[in-house]
């Protein structure tokens, strides 16, 4: 297991190299640069003059990749463009935020996946099963954007229950008690993790759904329903364990989908994450922000990908790596 | 044996998730605050929260950028002027107490109050000032308020005491432009006298101000909220000491967050809100109120006169830095001749584009007929004699057969010379208002017998193409400048990168640098009506409307100053009636 995580680590640096060229490749070929938010007719030319040789900007594009790679190997990220301040810290101002909100997600996809698959495969052919697929079908089809303005709508606006954006309350937050700070935060995340979420979900109860069937009709637990045990047990005990397997399977494949489909659910929650970083970024060409950005997301869905591996060895001891 | 009936596995999950709902109904929340919330002294006071497109980057004079900045930093620090409009710009006194031209205009005497002071309680002088132009000036710096020193002499300005300072010019303009230009809030010069000019950007300072106006930053999480309080070290006058316990700049950049935001009461200001949305918010919230914010921004399409892969192909041909001479490249076959300009304007009704976009359901006109790149906000500068361009279809055919488009060959689009009256109108994705107009805009031109294909390219993209002048046509808009500088857009030369249709009037080219020169605010505002009316009857541009940006503000605060300097304008005299108060922390 050892070698084989040591084999998945060294793997991923031709990865993010092979990102990090494709994101600096694509930016190129991009059109404008940084400079444009300085082009305005109170902004003399001079002055984006002397950006672009501040920034590099005037030298080749190899030139520049170069120096990048370099400075990334020795672990700097370079400075924002705009902010002038550390790409590191801008990152890390956002990456705890994203990654509670990816977790939670994927919280509210692994339980409402599995509950609705369960109830779907020991329900199949019901009009409860029926009814599932269908809901299931309908939020899997919706794109992530616009659940996201339709849960915003009904629950912030239409039946205010729930905070319409951010991760607290922006007037009242710090003058809470912890338990309510607590509550808040708890509140903050419903709507962004089910708008992530959600879609995900489906697709989950869809393959569990299917897995268990599989699973159930299987000659032990022919056997274990002959012994008389509840039908509860024999789902959840025996059954689950193994009907399992294929859901932690796409647990790290779920990780790209999260971080991609986070980008559009940080902007419309004002969500304070890697994903609105990245939109502004992008926008504005500030090129150190977007490569340390990437760089950061592939290393992260590396990471997801082994957790997931090791955890499918943990579940299934048949599987083994060398 | 019959089968046991089993509680269905969803009424747990339902109950937990009702419970979960209700007990966060009830904790927390924007209505209800501490049971034990101390009043203020004097009674009292309110937050504001403001709905905030972006986060601000740099809080700093020298270096700021982006609107964001300089909202809140009207707020925490103290200006050399109080800035007013009415038909112009207009300063009062604030840091500055009293200035004074010389006679020959290229001097000005300014005195400064005594007691200002930065939040760390050292005094705020005419050293500061003087510090702060000497960044500005200083090319590590790269200050895009470099423009501000143009015509200064290097020296200046001249400390010639703690409080008095002697402003020094190579030349005199006009005053109201030379008053702005020194009129940029000063740094503290005792922390950012030995910093690296180089990275002055990344200066701690930067994002950690010190404050010298009536607010001060208390908390500022990165694209979360910016929190201003009072600033208790704030020596200035009592005319700007704030009314409020704090404002909030909460960041929302997606626009459909910002009104529901406004309209469930998270936040109590909305900037740049579609008629239609002000429509509904008017009939279903009547406690916020609609404020018109002054005509600050329009619309227009550009029309290159010149022949864009001619000047692609002369430019590739020059050296880095070297410009083209336009009477080197090829006319564009429409758009070069003045005649058709003056036939595609007569064919465009602008009242259906401003009754179709930019009017409510009540019938109430958010837009005015445009006729100049100067706002009618400056109505002193503003040539309102000039009368738009009538919509005539049959004037616009008439003009068009004269200068030699018909349609010889039956196809119901108008030729010359075997090129067809047809282009391509770009214009930038994301922008319905703009989508909407191109469309309206094509059925009108199909009317005279002109075919148009609307080209939609991404924003940076359609900038690009816009400065490179690769494009035909191109429908586009300008946020208005309150300085008075029509150099940048109508001067012509391939240096001029903001003449985007590659205008060339001699003309207009010495009446604006005659215009630049004059001092006196009543003669150069003469001059540049005269400019502007020989513009609008050249027609480079299809000027199309003047837009009045909305800005929802909820009713409970007094004194809430909306106008075309600021969507938040002097946000301490922004106050809640006592007895209104919603936030009383």
């Amino acid at each position: 297991m050892f070698s084989y995580i040591v084999r998945k680590l060294l793997l991923a640096i031709p990865l993010l190299i092979g990102v990090i060229t494709l994101i600096f490749g694509l930016i190129e070929l991009s059109p404008g640069d940084a400079t444009d938010r300085f082009f305005t007719p109170e902004t003399p030319p001079e002055v984006r003059e002397l950006i672009e040789q501040k920034w590099g900007l005037d030298k080749p594009a190899g030139h520049r990749y170069l120096l990048m790679i370099g400075n990334l190997v020795r672990g700097d990220f370079g400075r924002s463009i705009f902010q002038e301040r550390p790409v590191f810290d801008i990152i890390f101002e956002a990456l705890p935020n994203t990654i509670l909100l990816s977790l939670v997600s994927l919280l509210i996809i692994q339980f409402v996946g599995i509950t609705l698959g369960t109830i779907q495969a020991m329900r199949q052919y019901t009009p409860s099963d029926a009814g599932i697929s269908v809901v299931s079908l309908f939020f899997y089809s919706m794109p992530r954007f616009w659940l996201a303005l339709m849960l915003q709508l009904i629950f912030a606006l239409m039946w205010p229950i729930l905070p319409s954006s951010g991760m607290t309350d922006a007037v009242m937050h710090d003058y809470m008690t912890p338990f309510q700070q607590f509550l808040d935060y708890c509140k903050h995340l419903i709507l962004p993790g089910c708008a992530l979420g959600i879609a995900s979900a489906a697709g989950i109860a869809r393959y569990m759904r299917s897995s268990l069937l599989e699973v159930i009709r299987q000659d032990y637990i022919r056997t274990a329903r002959a012994k008389g045990l509840s039908e509860t047990t024999i789902t959840v005990k025996h059954g689950m364990r193994n009907a399992l397997l294929p859901i932690i399977t796409i647990l790290g494949l779920q990780l790209p989908f999260l971080f991609s489909g986070s980008v559009l659910v940080e902007t419309i929650f004002a969500w304070p994450g890697m994903g609105r970083l990245i939109v502004e970024a992008i926008f504005t060409q500030d090129t150190p922000v977007i490569i340390g950005c990437f760089f950061v997301m592939t290393l992260l869905v590396v990471a997801g990908n082994l957790i997931a591996d090791i955890l499918y060895a943990l579940v299934d001891p048949r599987i083994r790596y060398s | 044996m019959s089968e046991r009936k089993r509680l269905s596995p969803l009424l747990p999950v339902a109950g937990a998730v009702l419970a979960g709902l209700a007990i966060f109904s009830c904790s927390g929340g924007e209505q209800a605050g501490p049971a034990n919330t101390p009043a203020s002294a004097d009674g009292p006071r309110d937050t504001l929260v403001v709905g905030f497109q972006s986060d601000a980057d740099l809080l700093m004079s020298v270096v700021y950028q982006s609107a964001s900045d300089s909202h809140v930093m009207s707020g925490i620090f103290a200006d050399t002027y109080k800035a007013t409009m009415d038909c112009q710009l207009d300063y009062k006194p604030y840091i500055a107490k009293s200035w004074e031209f010389s006679e020959d205009g290229t001097q000005i005497s300014m005195k400064l109050q005594e007691g200002f002071q930065w939040a760390d309680g050292t005094p705020l002088t005419a050293h500061d000032m003087a510090f702060t132009y000497e960044l500005i000036r200083d090319p590590l710096v790269a200050s895009p308020r470099l423009t501000y020193t143009e015509y200064m002499t290097e020296d200046s300005p001249v400390v010639v005491g703690d409080y008095e300072l002697l402003w020094k010019f190579t030349r005199a303009y006009d005053q109201i432009t030379m008053t702005a230009h020194t009129g940029l809030p000063p740094v503290p010069k005792h922390k950012l006298e030995g910093a690296d000019r180089a990275t002055l950007r990344g200066n701690p300072l930067v994002r950690e101000p010190l404050a010298s106006g009536p607010f001060k930053i208390e908390q500022w999480l990165p694209n979360e909220k910016i929190v201003l309080v009072p600033n208790d070290n704030y020596q200035g006058p009592d005319e700007f000491k704030p009314s409020l316990n704090r404002v909030i700049f909460k960041i929302l950049p997606e626009y459909a967050t910002r009104l529901v935001e406004l309209e469930n009461g998270s936040t109590d200001v909305a900037e740049a809100i579609l008629v239609a949305d002000a429509d509904r918010i008017r009939k279903d919230h009547p406690d916020i109120t609609m404020h018109r914010r002054g005509w600050r921004s329009m619309d227009y399409v550009t029309w290159n006169q010149l022949e864009h892969a001619d000047y692609k192909a002369k430019k590739a041909n020059v050296a880095e830095g070297e410009q083209v001479d336009w009477n080197d490249v090829k006319r564009h076959p429409i758009f070069g001749d003045r005649a058709v300009r003056r036939a595609l304007a007569k064919a465009v009704s602008v009242d259906k584009l401003m009754a179709d976009l930019l009017t409510s359901e009540t019938g109430e006109v958010y837009a005015k007929r445009s006729v100049s790149t100067i706002t009618p906000a400056l109505c002193n500068t503003h040539n309102n004699d000039i009368k738009p361009m009538p919509f005539d279809v049959d004037t616009a055919k008439a003009e068009l057969a004269a200068a030699g488009w018909v349609d010889t060959d039956g196809d119901g689009i108008r030729d010359k010379g075997g090129v067809d009256l047809s282009w391509k109108l770009m214009t930038n994705a994301g922008n319905a208002r703009r989508a909407k107009g191109a469309i309206i805009m094509q059925a009108q031109f199909k009317d005279i017998g002109a075919k148009v294909e609307i080209e939609t390219v991404e924003s940076n993209t359609f900038f690009e193409r816009l400065r490179k002048k690769d494009y035909e046509s191109a429908l586009s808009g300008w946020s208005a400048g309150l300085f008075v500088d029509m150099s940048t857009m109508w001067k012509s030369g391939d240096a001029q990168e903001f003449n985007f249709p590659s205008y060339a009037n001699p003309q207009v080219d010495e009446l604006i640098d005659a215009a630049l020169a004059e001092p006196d605010p009543a003669k150069n505002a003469l001059m540049w009506k005269e400019i502007q009316g020989i513009i609008y009857e050249d027609q480079p541009y299809l000027f199309l409307y003047w837009m009045d940006e909305i800005v929802g503000v909820h009713g409970r605060f007094d004194n809430a100053k909306v106008d075309v300097l600021s969507p938040f304008h002097e946000l301490w005299t922004w106050s809640v009636d006592p007895n209104q108060v919603k936030y009383a922390r």
